[in-house]
């Protein structure tokens, strides 16, 4: 079946856009066109088998899809280029996410999960970027491809996990106990997705549960590691291809060098992670919005079940505002990954001393001396105050607000698209329905996760309205508590003179948001 | 038919919310799974009540109840499952369309449905013979009878055996709401069928064309705001219950203020009252309206709901998004809701003519 809407080209619907460099950059146009070929050869002939299949038996997983994906490199292209991957950033991701999501959101979701895990891996600086963003990508070329996934979410907090403030107040039972060389994780965390097929996952977790907000702290574990289990595979409304799982740690040994960025650092290197995920679950939503209407109007020029039907006015207008929305949608999440590619991170991510580790051949990194001195405590602060020097705690949470807008404003298109869709076909229509039905469930995911839209709108609020500036950079000058209990203030921070310290006051305070 | 009085309605009522909390809900999600045993046991205990023929007159081996009353009745049931009150609608429908002598052929217990023959559906009549097909036809899988009702103005209806000679039902697997009124495609090659005479052309039947359709409408109104209603309980239960950032979650304004429109929806619903409390006439215009309202606010209350419980919402176990896809089921039959305004409005251009 063509579809006449998925003829045309972005480019030519978005001139802007075009002329920005933006979604008709060449690069990013052959990534979006690698992106539609996969979607095209194979997941949409299998978006409905799939689900079916998952949705009498959740924890059914089909690997030759993921093995299909990385042969298209969906597995790679955020990992940097000099460790094989494609460099990408949340503009890569977005177009990726909404290509596969056209097609199918729950395989989509496979691909976008696996990407939300390496993302605090990109973030925590040259010391993880060797081992497993490498060991990833050797599993693409080798045709036996590992995922990742990322951790969050607990059985008795959900949506608080995901802001600052009230992660304070968030029950948390999960915990990260210090032990020689490294910590034991121990509790449970719930609706993961990819959680029950991903070979390695980031995860936060407090170090003190009496202080979880203060001690949150990000941490890569291996799932084969001892204590580890799948307690139990979810039975989902939609996007069910990809499962969300309850995970639990018993106890789970992690060795100190897998702490991701500093101790403690959690709960800003989470703001930070949703700023980048957003865009890419608002253009989820746009590629979900944009399946629903182009197979509507597939069926309306081709069915002889809709004849006469596209002569209706009501039809017309119908289909005016679904071009409307889903154009609005993308432009949203388009601007948010701009901003933040371009205005919050984009000087981090090129800044000329990350490029040139980057550009040291790995086998230097694994050196142990060099490799012992990415992982020390002096190197990440000084990824850290790398970070203050190119960004902002401003920048951050107004790139922020525009991807919690971009995030909620296509999770609500998406639910208006699909639903008219599925509307304007009926129960009458024939095969198309189950595919349209199929993508109003898939919908309704996408004003969930990533936090609950209304969180998404605070954070709108918070960032644009009231123009408050969150914290959201881990400090300069962290707490490091020994082995034995005792702790040491890193004297590393207070050589840092040259830090922008005025810009970043507010990281430095412990007021939460200035 | 029998006049009822406020005490008996508020007695069927009764009888049909204790039927919904005590046998439907806790079988609502094997019913949503498709159980054939749950579905069979829970039509088994309707029948018993006579709520498969309830709206059926004395003199016809029914319950006699008034649309009023029927609608109440099916309400109740939908607190507990949206499917299983589909059926009763459906099955109440087919019967009191047929004629007398046909009823008095349908053996109690059995189970009827009447399929509307909505938009992009190609029936042909011929020498008392149908040719054509019908997709998704709710409860018409396993049903016993059918009444089909063509698309158009045509004033009759038309009854066949399911299980007679060209006729070929087969389950509708990707049903995604309202399971327990399971549907199937329904193919027709010649199959033998007889006219159901219409009421209102003097047959002995209760329900012309126009009428069936307005009950299906109004019933449907009553269904989805029964599914709304339950889908606001159980919201507000969860509301109380789970915490968030240290309070329960209805101490966020951004759930109170979904709850709150939740409520101000179900305050809002406008019933359809017959035009005499104990008769079956209902105003097609107010029954599209109704339909229309009470459907879009369904579709709108539930996925409220399974916002307010996050991501355990969109988890099967819990049952709130099986609220959302019966919600949004209703919003599509007998048809869509954007057909339905078309049809509003063809209902009052028409009465501006006359």
């Amino acid at each position: 079946m063509t579809s006449i809407a998925r003829e045309r080209s972005l480019g030519e619907q978005f001139p802007r856009l075009a002329a920005n460099g933006g979604l008709d950059a060449p690069e990013l146009q052959r990534l979006r066109a690698r992106a539609r070929r996969f979607a095209e050869e194979h997941l949409r002939p299998r978006a409905l088998e799939i689900d079916r299949r998952t949705g009498e038996e959740p924890g059914w997983f089909d690997w030759n899809l993921v093995r299909a994906g990385a042969e298209h490199g969906m597995l790679s292209f955020l990992i940097p280029k000099p460790d094989g991957g494609a460099g990408g950033l949340a503009t890569q991701a977005a177009v990726v996410m909404e290509e596969l999501c056209a097609a199918c959101p729950g395989i989509a979701l496979i691909f976008g999960a696996h990407a939300l895990g390496i993302s605090p891996l990109l973030l925590g600086g040259p010391s993880q970027w060797d081992g497993v963003l490498a060991e990833l990508v050797a599993s693409e070329c080798t045709g036996e491809p590992q995922l990742m996934a990322c951790a969050i979410t607990e059985p008795e907090a959900g949506t608080d996990v995901e802001d600052p403030d009230l992660l304070r107040l968030a029950r948390i039972t999960s915990h990260a106990r210090r032990v020689p060389g490294g910590f034991r994780l121990s509790g449970t965390k719930r609706f993961i997705s990819n959680g029950s097929v991903a070979r390695w996952i980031t995860i936060l977790m407090p170090t003190d549960p009496r202080h979880a907000a203060e001690t949150w702290t990000c941490f890569l574990v291996d799932t084969r590691s001892e204590g580890f289990a799948v307690s139990r595979v979810e039975h989902k409304m939609g996007q069910r291809a990809c499962p969300a799982a309850e995970l639990t740690f018993e106890d789970v040994f992690v060795p100190a060098e897998r702490i991701v960025g500093r101790e403690a650092d959690g709960a800003a290197a989470t703001t930070i992670v949703l700023a980048c995920s957003r865009p890419p679950v608002g253009a989820i939503a746009t590629g979900i919005a944009r399946g629903a209407y182009e197979r509507v109007l597939d069926w309306l020029h081709e069915d002889p079940t809709a004849k006469g039907l596209l002569e209706r006015q009501h039809v017309q207008l119908a289909l005016a505002d679904m071009e409307e929305e889903i154009h609005l949608a993308r432009q949203l999440y388009m601007d948010a990954a701009t901003e933040l590619d371009h205005a919050a991170l984009g000087d981090a991510m090129s800044h000329p001393v990350v490029r040139s580790l980057a550009h040291v051949p790995a086998s230097i990194r694994g050196r142990a001396p060099v490799r012992g001195w990415l992982h020390s405590d002096r190197a990440r602060d000084a990824t850290i105050a790398l970070l203050h020097r190119t960004t902002s705690e401003h920048a951050v949470t107004r790139s922020l607000a525009l991807s919690s807008m971009a995030k909620a404003r296509g999770g609500d298109v998406a639910m208006r698209v699909t639903g008219a869709a599925l509307e304007l076909a009926g129960l009458r229509a024939g095969p198309v329905r189950a595919e349209l039905e199929k993508l109003w469930r898939d919908a309704k995911l996408t004003q969930i996760y990533e936090g609950t839209n209304q969180l998404n709108r605070l954070e709108v609020y918070r960032g644009l309205c009231h123009e408050e500036t969150i914290q959201c950079l881990p400090p300069l000058r962290r707490i490091h508590p020994d082995t034995d209990g005792k702790t040491r203030t890193n004297a590393h921070a207070h050589a840092h003179p040259d830090a922008d310290t005025d810009r970043n006051a507010s990281a430095n305070g412990d007021g939460g948001r200035s | 038919m029998s006049m009822t009085t406020l005490a008996e309605r508020a007695e069927i009522r009764a009888m049909a919310r204790e039927l919904a909390s005590r046998e439907l809900t806790p079988r609502a999600a094997a019913l949503d799974a498709g159980d054939q045993d749950a579905l069979h046991e829970c039509w088994r205990l309707l029948v018993e009540l006579g709520l498969d023929r309830a709206l059926l007159g004395e003199q016809r081996a029914g319950a006699g109840l008034g649309t009023a009353d029927l609608l109440a009745t099916i309400e109740e049931l939908a607190v507990g499952d949206a499917g299983i009150a589909m059926s009763v609608l459906l099955c109440n429908t087919a019967l009191a369309a047929l004629a007398d002598e046909q009823l008095a052929g349908v053996p109690t217990g059995t189970r009827w449905t009447l399929a509307p023959a909505a938009l992009g559906t190609e029936l042909r009549i011929s020498d008392g013979r149908l040719d054509g097909r019908i997709a998704c036809a709710l409860g018409a899988y396993d049903a016993d009878g059918l009444v089909i009702l063509p698309d158009g103005p045509a004033p009759l209806a038309w009854t066949l055996d399911t299980s007679a000679g060209g006729c070929k039902i087969e389950r509708d697997l990707a049903q995604m709401g309202l399971r327990a009124a399971p549907a199937a495609s329904i193919e027709l090659a010649g199959v033998s069928c007889t006219a159901a005479l219409s009421g209102a052309d003097g047959g002995s039947a209760e329900l012309g064309v126009a009428g069936a359709l307005a009950l299906l409408r109004a019933g449907t109104a009553a269904i989805a705001h029964g599914i709304a209603r339950r889908a606001r309980e159980m919201a507000l239960e969860y509301a109380h219950a789970r915490q968030q950032g240290g309070v329960a979650i209805i101490e966020h304004d951004a759930v109170s203020d979904m709850l709150a429109a939740m409520a101000v929806r179900l305050a809002c619903w406008p019933q359809v009252a017959a035009a005499d409390p104990a008769g079956l006439a209902i105003e097609e215009a107010q029954a599209l309206a109704a339909k229309i309202a009470a459907t879009d606010a369904a579709v709108m209350s539930t996925t409220d709901a399974v916002q307010v419980f996050g991501g355990t919402g969109y988890m099967v176990e819990t049952g709130i998004e099986k609220l959302m896809r019966d919600a949004k089921y209703c919003q599509l039959f007998p048809e869509p809701n954007w057909a339905a305004h078309r049809e509003l409005m063809r209902s009052e251009r028409s009465g501006r003519a006359a």
